[in-house]
């Protein structure tokens, strides 16, 4: 059995849902925050997530970070070195889809020699007749830059726990290549 | 000269930031580097080092993987509390094999030894075996 512990980076433009999706991790699904109110700053959130068929779990530090320009560069020096990214975006803004590029060269500039897994979340699902993004674009992009693609509605509690998982499984997979390497090494 | 492992000697690991139970502190101790201490994710990592009684040391050698930044206290009390920094270094990076880097402490006495790493490169680090270069008397 083993515990692993993980910073995972919660990022994407203002009004997306990144809260209102790490309040709905944080309360097992049952608190969709229906008034909006800003991040201004860095909202920290710990979440352990078992892994299915194994005794290993993983430890994810939820960091939610201000989405809005402005308060970027502020909300930057809490970031660490982050372990996984979670980035989101609206499926109802095209702007906001455009944004995650920028998004990730952003984070990608805080890990220095570590590679940056992680996952790709188009929120707000319900909203189909306004939707601005195919789910076909959003997979490709999404695979292109190595992260795994999934849709949610945290208002309707849909699929929520899909990224939190798929982020753990990714974590407890690069931890089980580590192990196998460093079994393998010979002396200094 | 390296004699014998540390744990033979009654050094023991009081504190570990990371633990699998498959890949204990102690193995960091047991002079054998093909057993390990593995970090469990996230960084800053630490261990410290209890030696059974006050040990002149003039150097430590470090068998490691992925180790970046690595920082050494020490401290002459019973306790594990009130540390002095010693060093800190930037190990290089090796494929395929284990760092091994020896570290001179020029005869300095120590009751505990405080390993910090702060930074790896990758998300987790190892360490293999401690060994300690004792001064002659």
């Amino acid at each position: 059995m083993v515990k692993l512990r993980a910073r995972c980076l919660l990022v994407g433009d203002a009004a997306v849902g990144k809260s209102a999706l790490s309040h709905m991790f944080h309360s097992d699904g049952t608190l969709f925050q229906k008034n909006y109110s800003m991040t201004a700053g860095v909202e920290l959130l710990m979440k352990c997530v078992q892994i299915p068929e194994t005794s290993d779990s993983v430890e994810l530090y939820i960091i939610d970070s201000a989405g809005k320009q402005t308060l970027v560069d502020a909300c930057e020096k809490m970031w660490g070195e982050p372990s996984l990214l979670f980035l989101v975006f609206d499926l109802t803004s095209e702007p906001s889809f455009a944004s995650c590029s920028h998004w990730m060269e952003r984070v990608r500039a805080h890990c220095g020699d570590l590679q940056l897994p992680g996952v790709l979340v188009g929120n707000k699902s319900d909203l189909s007749a306004r939707r601005e993004v195919e789910a076909s674009v959003a997979q490709h992009w999404a695979q292109s830059r190595g992260l795994d693609y999934h849709e949610t509605s945290a208002k309707e509690m849909e699929n929520c726990e899909a990224p939190l998982l798929g982020l753990a499984r990714t974590f407890h997979a690069l931890y089980q290549d580590h192990r196998d390497t460093i079994q393998n090494l010979g002396p200094g | 000269m390296i004699d014998s492992s540390l744990s033979s000697l009654g050094a023991k690991v009081v504190v570990a930031a990371s633990s699998d139970e498959n890949h204990p502190p102690e193995n960091i101790i047991d002079g054998n580097t093909s057993t390990f201490w593995t970090s469990t994710g996230m960084f800053p990592q630490e261990f410290i080092i209890r030696f059974a009684e006050s040990t002149q040391i003039s150097a430590v050698t470090v068998d490691s993987y992925n180790v970046k930044q690595l920082k050494i206290e020490k401290n002459t009390s019973p306790n594990a509390s009130q540390f002095e920094s010693v060093t800190e270094q930037e190990l290089k990076r090796t494929e395929g094999h284990l760092q091994s880097n020896t570290i001179l402490l020029n005869g300095s006495n120590a009751t505990h030894l405080r390993f910090i790493i702060t930074s790896g490169y990758d998300h987790f680090v190892s360490v293999h075996r401690v060994s300690v270069q004792n001064v002659q008397t």
